[in-house]
């Protein structure tokens, strides 16, 4: 689904990514941990075509992110840590503008709208402008709005910073579901114990290089998650 | 504490002097001088200048008429309004939408000593509004009148009176302001008709000051008993400026009372206004509805249309060409001929040469909506959207431009067909008159996306920054005016020497060959531009 290949970005003489390579398979949720500034957010905008790199290759359904980003972006969906969103508009308005660009019909997007909004409890306010909105149900939209198009790849960052626990339990079945129609998930935490139980598999970084990848039992073993990632940074 | 915050808030007032707004950087040396130059020249140099040069024009003859507090009130009424007008916006948003309202209020802060901290800064800004024009009136006074004890400390008791009520009005109106702002649907829309009036009235008054000032002066005592009988507070304010120990004793009293009964409402309302949401009245409840998909641009486009409606400053600073052209076409339509034939008599020529003018005209009222240059910067933070969505940058681009092309093109087309109702056209005056200043509105939409491409800014923190300070709405301007008096200019230097067929060519080729160039610059370099900003 998702393939990795010696990704490097540098911001002038600071090397953000270091010949990071990753695999991600249909069916995975795919944790990415790390301490502020180890690269995360570079990685994951540079997959969601939103950042140039200097080096590597992304392929997304085996199509090159670089030679055709449009196609790529068609199959996924990509959420930012702190997602700003067109405060201009209402969250109705939001929701049908990325219907729009996805071209997903009118009946299918209002059925998908419908039931996710009504999942977070969002329905009454997509009358109201996405200003007037809290940090949580802008997360909660951004949410809606990715999940709109059904895409086959999900990119997050921290996706629960901000969510209440019944929306971050709602957003974890949701990332399951994704994940068992044959989609991946790919997504950054500073929560170990989240990623400790979600994730199939789960990568570190550490000043822009990976430093372990694998399964959860590859990774850890019999210890913790963070135990492992505090020895692991303590090097 | 109340030093405290004091010393917080200068810091704040003067923190433009030192910082760029824009950048967020300290200024230079140079810079700080020169910032410093610049609001001398315009406060003391243009405003005071400007109230000087009234103060001597009115002070003679109202003195030698012996009703010399005349033109003390006068001054006064005018410092009151340039004072308030200056301010109001100001009290509102530095009393009630301060950042750091919730911050402070969370400390063991008094809220007494936040309003009082918040005031002195509003006081200040008042303060130098009507400075402008008290000072001048009172040292004028002084130099026609001759310094007196008591005239001296009339005047400065004046200027330190009319100060004290500009922040009392300032306050007043901006907790109205606020009030009414905690109810106000369609803000924006608001904000912009309010601006309007104002400015329709600041000219209105503008060119009827110099009629209204010649009736007042030949007809001073009479005015002058007027207003002594019907507003006798005008004329007891007047009368502090003139030394009278009286008024001085009475207008000081009264308006200690007044800051005192302000102070006590201001106090009162202060905190359940600052903490307010602004999401007072009825909440909108999503009721679901028949959904109606559409094709990618037009969703771009209504996009751009959304962003452009909801901020005030984006429609009065680039967009007052909706307002104008409009009021123009009918304006055309309705005395266009009489125009016309005054204009006849004034420039006889060659064939066409009113067409050329009106042309020009036309593409300089055009001009005034540049909505297309701040539009990419306008992005900011949310430029992840555009770039994480498959949207081609093109098509992001030129829902940009359509945007500009949608709100001024047909607009120039009314215009044109107008001036060519009111002007008789021939057919080649008609196509000068209707097709040019369409190519024009696309070569300015054209070029202001280019510049506001190349010179995006994303990082600012106040959207006036993009829409009113960025140099790319500034260069456009000046094109835009550069480019529309091609057609008249041009006509004026080459009416003689080719025919008008060939002058109408000549400026399709240049206005069109142009907008060719930058939308072809635009569709791959400015779209490469786009994808990578950041």
């Amino acid at each position: 689904m998702l393939q990795i290949q010696h990704l490097t970005k540098r911001f002038g003489d600071h090397v953000a990514v270091d010949d990071l390579s990753l695999h991600i398979a249909p069916g995975e949720i795919y944790g990415f941990i790390g301490h502020n500034g180890a690269g995360k957010t570079t990685t994951l905008r540079s997959v969601a075509g939103i950042q140039q790199f200097d080096a590597g290759e992304i392929r997304i359904g085996g199509v090159s992110i670089k030679s055709d980003p449009l196609a790529c972006k068609r199959t996924m969906a990509y959420i930012p840590d702190n997602p700003d969103l067109y405060d201009y508009m209402t969250g109705i308005q939001f929701l049908n503008f990325i219907g729009d660009v996805f071209a997903v019909p009118a009946d299918v997007r209002q059925s998908r709208i419908r039931d996710y909004a009504g999942r977070f409890e969002l329905t009454k306010d997509l009358a109201q402008p996405i200003s007037a909105y809290s940090h949580g149900m802008k997360q909660k939209l951004a949410i809606i709005s990715a999940w709109l198009h059904q895409p086959r790849l999900i990119l997050m960052d921290e996706p629960f910073v901000g969510l209440d626990p019944k929306a971050s339990h709602l957003l974890k079945e949701m990332m399951h579901e994704v994940c068992s129609d044959g989609g991946a998930i790919f997504f950054s935490t500073h929560v170990l114990e989240v990623a400790e139980k979600l994730c199939d598999k789960v990568a570190i970084i550490r000043r822009g290089a990976l430093v372990r990848s694998g399964t959860m039992e590859e990774v850890k073993g019999d210890a913790s998650l963070e135990s492992v990632f505090l020895e692991l940074e303590a090097e | 504490m109340v030093k405290l915050l004091i010393k917080k808030q200068m810091r704040e007032i003067f923190r433009s002097w030192f910082v760029n707004q824009k950048t967020n950087q300290r200024r230079s040396k140079a810079g700080i001088i020169g910032f410093t130059l610049l609001f001398v020249v315009l406060m003391v140099v243009v405003l005071g200048g400007m109230f000087t040069a009234l103060s001597f024009s009115l002070a003679p003859p109202l003195a030698a008429a012996g009703v010399g507090w005349l033109h003390f009130s006068i001054m006064t009424l005018l410092a009151i309004l340039l004072g308030v007008f200056g301010s109001v916006f100001n009290t509102y948003s530095s009393l009630y939408l301060a950042k750091d309202n919730d911050l402070l209020l969370s400390l063991p802060i008094p809220p007494r000593a936040l309003i009082l901290s918040r005031l002195l800064s509003v006081y200040l800004m008042g303060l130098m509004y009507s400075a402008c024009v008290t000072v001048p009136a009172v040292v004028v006074w002084w130099i026609v009148e001759g310094a007196t004890v008591s005239n001296v400390i009339g005047g400065i008791l004046l200027i330190f009176l009319v100060s004290v009520f500009v922040l009392l009005l300032s306050c007043l109106l901006g907790w109205v302001v606020a009030k009414v702002s905690l109810r106000l649907k369609n803000k924006s829309f608001t904000v912009v008709i309010l601006s309007l009036v104002f400015i329709g009235l600041y000219y209105f008054v503008y060119f009827k000051a110099q009629e209204l000032i010649q009736q007042l002066i030949a007809n001073a005592v009479v005015y002058g008993n007027a207003v002594q009988r019907s507003a006798y507070p005008v004329y007891l304010t007047g009368r502090v400026g003139e030394g009278d120990w009286l008024a001085m004793l009475i207008v000081t009293a009264v308006m200690a009372l007044l800051t005192f009964l302000t102070w006590r409402v201001l106090s009162r309302s202060f905190l359940g206004i600052a903490t307010s949401t602004g999401a007072a009245g009825a909440k909108r409840v999503y009721k679901e509805r028949a959904v109606r998909a559409q094709s990618m641009p037009r969703a771009l486009l209504q996009k751009e249309l959304r962003r452009f409606v909801s901020n005030a400053n984006y429609m009065l600073n680039c967009g007052l060409s909706i307002l104008f052209m409009p009021v123009a076409a009918v304006a055309l339509l309705w005395k266009g001929r009489e125009f016309v034939d005054l204009l006849r008599n004034v420039i006889p020529g060659q064939p066409g040469i009113l067409a050329a003018l009106l042309c020009s005209a036309i593409c300089l009222m055009a001009s005034m909506n540049d909505m297309a240059a701040p539009a990419v910067s306008l992005e900011g933070k949310s430029l992840w959207l555009l770039q994480s969505l498959p949207v081609p940058a093109w098509e992001a681009l030129r829902a940009k431009l359509n945007l500009q092309l949608v709100l001024t093109a047909p607009l120039a087309l009314l215009c044109g067909a107008c001036a060519a109702v009111a002007l008789r056209a021939s057919l080649l005056e008609t196509a000068l008159l209707v097709v040019v200043p369409l190519l024009y509105c696309v070569l300015l939409a054209a070029v202001a996306l280019l510049l506001g491409t190349v010179r995006a800014d994303l990082h600012w923190t106040n959207e006036i920054a993009p829409i009113k300070q960025s140099m790319a709405v500034f260069i456009v301007l000046l094109l835009g005016w550069l480019f529309a008096i091609i057609p008249g200019g041009g006509w004026l230097l080459l009416g003689g020497k080719m025919p008008l067929a060939a002058f109408l060519a000549l400026l399709v080729v240049l206005f069109g060959g142009l907008s060719t160039l930058v939308i072809a610059w635009l569709k791959k370099s400015g779209a490469k531009r786009f994808e990578t900003l950041s």
